[in-house]
């Protein structure tokens, strides 16, 4: 099993930054998902982790070898890794068992030990039978269950998936979530996954890693993302956070403070080190937001949208102050809200987003330790 | 891991692409640096006179616009044939389809004098066909194909088949939810033609185009029957002209004028690599192959139209040539008491060299098919996938042997190899080597292109997935990408095999006792006054490639696409 | 007196025994190297004769048209190794070229005698082998026969003639050379057969097919190829026209750099000698000596009319008279 340490990895191509510095450390049996929107460097960071490009900057570790320096570049056949790719890759002309056998082949590997490893393989993904068939032959989900059986069979120490969910549908997605997350339950293989699917990397990843224009913004598990993220860009794109601006009044230096705004008094959470300062910004989540009768202490709105959404209603308002930021919380139903209605909201909870000269370092994981979902509710609140 | 980690798979790529270029260098630039030296150096003294006279001249401008033009004309008119052949075979539905692509594809396997002479015979006045329908013309009228237009029409009919072989091994990748979805947008078929295939087949598109230019451009059989009578002068038989004139410097002036046909050749594929840079043709569906489209009403006219078209330009001139080849002499009327087996046994019995020529040419041709397309795989690995900048200076080189007149490559084959090798002290000279060389270093150029075209539209994280895999570069070249490209490659291989097949001009100064060639065979009984020989050895080489060409069909069954008239 | 014989006898015995070993040591063997524009026929028959001659001598040979054969001999000239020992080419005018550039071997010793005067070089350095003249080949379908060059160039002809283009043919260039000298002939000639759009096509071969197949009733033609293809029964027949007709000796010479001087000479003696000659005749050409006999399609008693050709002059006035044919008959 390897270790990844990406160190401050940086590429050009001309006079485009795609990587800009790039520091992260993956560790031994973590599965770490790399979270971005399209365009933001996480495919290219795959292919310098991969081998395929070479890097301008810093260096690439994968267990115990560098195996990307400027200077020193170890090709992809050495690396010694998988990859699951978007498109899976699959050699056309070759049956389901001959592409899973192929790394085998390689390595030198012969019947029959080769066909029990592939067999293995085929298990593993349920995929037993299909051994003769070809790609063409085959539907989304069994080729991409068979790229990651021909990924696995050669017992790799690092396995990359490059957005390997994106072409599949709802359900299918759901099962090969499963699947994944059951994959590394048994093998603990250190797995480093690209998605620009936030709920699939919150399922599955131990920690997470946003990325955006070529850096890295935070990395953290996906309880302290969605709870604690570094700044704006990160609080708006992990579960549509909605960033106000705020006073902070006083603070208890352990991470609660209380937070003027708009009038309105809150208690929040913030940075041990946050001080009291009236140009902050606070992250709100559609569950920290409530509507509460006229008389009640809240902030006033106005409804622009109320979208069913079986179950319960999502509206959407403007909030009277602020320059009318557009807010969104859920409300059971039945709903009688239409658009232009006024409302009160009330606020229970938010995140105060650390200045920038104040940033929150970005959570370190001691080696060793393998992050589990109930690790999470602990680590709230606890020292970085 | 030792810090040496990946100087094995280094040193392998290193080694493979230093080969690659030596190889490229050898057939390609060595003959041309030597004509050039003997163009500005003759006898090894500096002088520019024959740059000077040469290129002062009227007529090298004259021949060289008419070399632009024919071949410009020829081009598109093998466009248009060859990929509306290529487009209704492999994309609609209609019936025999495998019969009609192997009759399409045979005339690349005639020389193009003999298509040359069997048309002119077929619309001249001697013409037993037309006479049959009474509409021979009268006896020493004007033939209309002794004009530039006749050698644009010939050219095309020549070298549709070429545009043909690359477009339709392009047309089997292109997966059958590309059409649908246009389909399914309401588009016609004449639109999804012109906005989806269209623009996805550039590639291949491209690839036929260019080696149809320079194959214009270098055609001397069609220009030398065609354009001579009527002085019609393009720059390949401006430079025979002058090696027949008698000066001293005819070697030097010969040398310039060749390197006025590479540069012309050069500016096509620059042409070519312009159209391809930059954009992505990459399909990267593993689905099946195409379900064509559906010609309903139309199917039986389509089809009575391509079939027109096949008796036109094959069998119309292989009768002419079956007849010529039964008569005892020229302008014998054919009747049942004149007609005479007597030819075929003379040249299948009496002529010793026949039957060496046809072993000589056998081989020749298929080393020369297969040691091309082994090269130009990795070849044209490193010239798409890894932009070899030296590889790319070299890759325009090697257009050069291939438009040059083969009498001038056999020329530069000469200079370079008369002496012995130093070193190994050997004499390729007067040996089917030298032979060997000049069809490796004309030909090279045949097998690479549609290679070309074939990576343009591979994609690469097929070749990744390998990499990550643990495979190296060789093995990755002949177990991943080798298969993929097989459907181009062998479009490759075929073009090779049947243009060298007839290869006439460079063997024609190459050849000695034990190692003739079919074209140089025929070419002696024409000048001679024996056409009626020439006739009988063209027609035993037609049915000897057809022969071959069938026996494809019994050997198993390979992969599909692999074979252009098969499945 | 028994010791007188005795010796005599030992003497002419020695002799004897002498005398075939130095016959064979004098015999010439080894490779020669040939280079021939003959057709190929032709060119096989020679060196089968000459190897039952001269069993001792292996020959190669190099077969193509004239243009291709000085084509290939100016590269090995040019890389400096030449290969060739005998060329035995179509016509002089190429000879002459290379007579100039110093690379023939003259050979004085050769037996001229009875050869045609003009026929061989006054140097010794190349020597006709037979006699091919041009005249007018007709297709028995024409509507007229030409009895004279200037028939051939009538008005009613437009359209019906078809010649060999002096700019690929050293014989046709020597054809125009010897012609456009003569007053009664001259340059008017081509443009007269300009005006009948003749047109000049690549070789004799080219010209055969075109009158017999009918497509150009009226050619001018070398006779050996007219009276053969007639032989074999296409409808072409040969007049020698009245002013009478140029000829090609189809001359042979040995190189400087030849390997072995002696199989050469033998060759070219070969080619001389009755016996080559009367191959030439019996291959359908008239021979060179006029001895020797004449081909049976020539009736006998039929006076050739020879037209002087000053070969010298041809060479010299050659690259002049090519453009200005090039330009009469250009496009």
């Amino acid at each position: 099993m390897a270790r990844l340490i990406v160190d401050r990895v940086t590429k050009t191509f001309g006079a485009f930054r795609a990587l800009d510095e790039v520091s992260l450390d993956v560790s031994d049996g973590e599965f770490m998902a790399i979270l971005g929107a399209s365009g933001c460097g996480k495919t290219t960071l795959l292919r310098q982790i991969a081998g395929f490009d070479k890097l301008d900057g810093g260096r690439i570790v994968i267990g115990d070898s560098v195996v990307s320096t400027v200077a020193r570049h170890v090709p992809p056949e050495r690396r010694r890794i998988g990859i699951v790719f978007q498109s899976y890759a699959l050699w056309p002309h070759m049956t389901v068992a001959e592409n899973v056998a192929y790394g085998l082949t390689v390595a030198g590997v012969r019947d029959p030990e080769r066909a029990r490893r592939v067999e293995a393989a085929l298990a593993l993904v349920e995929l037993k039978g299909y051994a003769a068939r070809r790609p063409s032959q085959l539907s989304g989900g069994q080729r991409q269950r068979v790229a990651l059986a021909r990924c696995l069979v050669t017992e790799p120490s690092l396995v990359l998936l490059d957005e390997p969910l994106a072409n599949l549908d709802v359900h299918l997605r759901a099962s090969m979530e499963d699947e994944f997350a059951r994959f590394h339950a048994r093998t603990g293989t250190t797995m480093v996954y690209i998605t620009h699917d936030q709920a699939e990397a919150m399922a599955l990843a131990d920690r997470i890693a946003v990325m955006d224009s070529g850096r890295l913004l935070q990395v953290a598990t996906p309880s302290q993302l969605y709870r604690e993220p570094a700044d704006a860009t990160v609080a708006a794109f992990i579960g549509e956070g909605i960033v106000v601006p705020a006073e902070v009044v006083e603070v208890d230096g352990r991470g609660r403070c209380r937070v003027d705004l708009f009038g309105l008094s809150v208690g929040m959470r913030c940075a041990p080190a946050q001080r009291p300062t009236p140009a902050a910004r606070a992250c709100l989540r559609a569950g920290n937001l409530a509507i509460v009768g006229a008389g009640a202490a809240g902030i006033g709105a106005r409804v622009v949208r109320a979208v069913y959404q079986g179950g319960h209603f999502r509206i959407e308002a403007q909030l009277d102050h602020a320059d009318g930021v557009l807010v969104h919380l859920t409300a059971a139903e039945p709903c009688r809200l239409a658009p232009g209605d006024a409302i009160r909201l009330a606020i229970d909870d938010g995140w105060v987003l650390p200045a920038s000269d104040e940033s929150v370092a970005v959570a370190a994981t001691p080696p060793g330790v393998r992050r589990r979902p109930d690790d999470d509710a602990a680590a709230t609140g606890a020292d970085r | 891991m030792a810090d040496t980690a990946g100087w094995r798979e280094r040193a392998e790529e290193t080694a493979l692409l230093w080969a690659l270029v030596a190889i490229v260098a050898i057939l390609s630039l060595l003959p041309l640096a030597r004509l050039l030296f003997e163009g500005v150096a003759p006898g090894g003294r500096f002088s520019t006179a024959a740059l000077t006279s040469v290129l002062s001249s009227a007529t090298t401008w004259t021949a060289a616009r008419h070399s632009i033009a024919t071949a410009c004309g020829g081009t598109v008119l093998a466009v248009l044939i060859g990929a509306t052949v290529a487009v209704l075979v492999g994309l609609t539905d209609i019936r025999g389809r495998n019969a009609f692509v192997f009759c399409f594809v045979l005339p690349l396997m005639i020389a193009p004098q003999v298509v040359a002479l069997a048309w002119l015979q077929l619309f001249g006045p001697s013409s037993t066909l037309l006479k049959m329908i009474g509409l021979a013309p009268a006896m020493g009228s004007r033939n209309p194909l002794y004009s530039a237009e006749g050698i644009i029409l010939l050219l095309g009919v020549q070298y549709a088949p070429l545009v043909f072989l690359t477009l339709r091994a392009g047309l089997r990748t292109l997966p059958q939810e590309l059409l649908e979805a246009g389909l399914a947008a309401g588009a016609k078929p004449l639109t999804i033609l012109r906005t989806i295939v269209l623009p996805l087949m550039t590639p291949p598109l491209v690839a036929g185009i260019a080696l149809c230019f320079v194959s214009c451009l270098g055609n001397f059989g069609i220009p030398a029957f065609l354009g001579i009578p009527g002085n019609y002068l393009v720059l390949p038989t401006l430079i025979y002209q002058r090696l027949a004139g008698l000066g001293p410097s005819v070697l030097s002036e010969v040398a310039v004028l060749s390197c006025l046909i590479g540069f012309i050749a050069v500016l096509g594929i620059f042409l070519q690599d312009l159209m391809l840079r930059r954009r992505d043709f990459r399909i990267t569906t593993t689905s099946n192959a195409m379900r064509p489209f559906e010609l309903a009403r139309w199917r039986p006219a389509v089809e009575i139209a391509l079939w027109i078209l096949t008796i036109i330009v094959l069998v119309l001139p292989l009768i002419a040539l079956l007849l010529s080849s039964l008569v005892p002499a020229v302008g014998v009327p054919l009747t049942m008491q004149s007609a005479t087996w007597s030819n075929y046994d003379y040249v299948l019995f009496d002529h010793a060299a026949a039957k060496r020529a046809f072993v000589n040419s056998f081989s020749l041709s298929a080393t020369a098919a297969v040691a091309i397309v082994l090269v130009a795989v990795p070849l044209a690995y490193f010239l798409v996938w890894r932009r070899s900048r030296l590889l790319r200076l070299l890759n325009l080189v090697t257009e050069m042997p291939y438009a040059l007149p083969g009498v001038v490559l056999a020329i530069a084959a000469i200079l370079l190899f008369l002496k012995p090798l130093p070193v190994l002290g050997l004499t390729l000279y007067n040996t089917v080597w030298i032979i060997l060389f000049g069809y490796l270093a004309r030909f090279l150029v045949l097998g690479l292109r549609p290679v070309i075209g074939g990576y343009y539209q591979l994609d690469r994280t097929l070749e990744e997935a390998a990499q990550i895999a643990g495979a190296r570069l060789l093995r990755r070249l002949t177990t991943i990408i080798l298969p993929l490209v097989a459907p181009m490659a062998i479009a490759g291989a075929l073009l090779v095999f049947l243009t060298a097949f007839n290869e006439l001009t460079v063997s024609a100064l190459l050849w000695s006792s034990g190692a003739e060639t079919l074209g140089v065979v025929v070419f002696s009984f024409q000048q001679g006054g024996d056409s009626t020989y020439a006739a009988a050895l063209a027609m035993l080489t037609v049915a000897v490639t057809i022969a071959l060409m069938l026996s494809t069909l019994l050997t198993g069954k390979p992969a599909r696409g692999v074979l252009p008239w098969r499945g | 007196m028994n010791y007188l014989l005795r010796g005599v006898w030992l003497a002419a015995a020695l002799v004897s025994m002498l005398a075939p070993l130095s016959a064979q040591a004098q015999a010439p063997k080894g490779k020669l190297v040939l280079y021939t524009s003959q057709p190929e026929r032709d060119a096989t028959q020679t060196t089968t004769a000459f190897k039952q001659a001269y069993p001792g001598i292996e020959v190669e040979v190099f077969r193509s048209g004239t243009t291709e054969v000085m084509g290939k001999l100016a590269a090995e000239f040019a890389a400096g190794a030449p290969k060739a020992d005998v060329l035995l080419i179509a016509d002089a005018a190429s000879m002459e070229a290379l007579k100039k550039d110093g690379r023939l071997l003259a050979y004085p010793e050769a037996k001229v005698a009875g050869l045609a005067a003009g026929t061989y070089d006054a140097d010794r350095t190349y020597f006709g082998s037979k006699l091919i003249t041009t005249g007018i080949a007709v297709n028995t379908a024409a509507k007229s026969r030409p009895a004279s060059w200037a028939d051939l160039a009538k008005p009613e002809n437009k359209g019906q003639i078809a010649m060999p283009s002096p700019l690929y043919s050293g014989a046709a260039a020597i054809m125009l050379g010897t012609m456009t000298a003569r007053s009664d002939l001259g340059w008017a000639f081509f443009e007269k057969l300009k005006a009948d759009e003749a047109v000049a096509v690549r070789g004799n071969g080219a010209v055969l097919t075109a009158v017999a197949s009918g497509e150009k009733p009226y050619g001018v033609l070398v006779d050996f190829m007219a009276f053969n293809a007639k032989a074999k029964g296409s409808p072409i027949d040969f007049i020698f026209p009245a002013e009478g007709v140029p000829a090609v000796t189809e001359p042979v010479a040995m190189l400087k750099t030849t390997q072995n001087p002696a199989a050469a000479r033998a060759f070219i003696d070969f080619i001389l000698s009755d016996e080559g000659q009367k191959l030439a005749l019996s291959m359908g050409y008239i021979p060179a000596r006029a001895s020797v006999g004449t081909p049976s399609w020539l009736p006998p008693g039929t006076v050739i009319k020879l037209m002087p050709t000053d070969i010298g002059n041809v060479v010299q006035n050659n690259s002049a008279n090519l453009k200005r044919f090039s330009e009469l008959f250009g496009n």
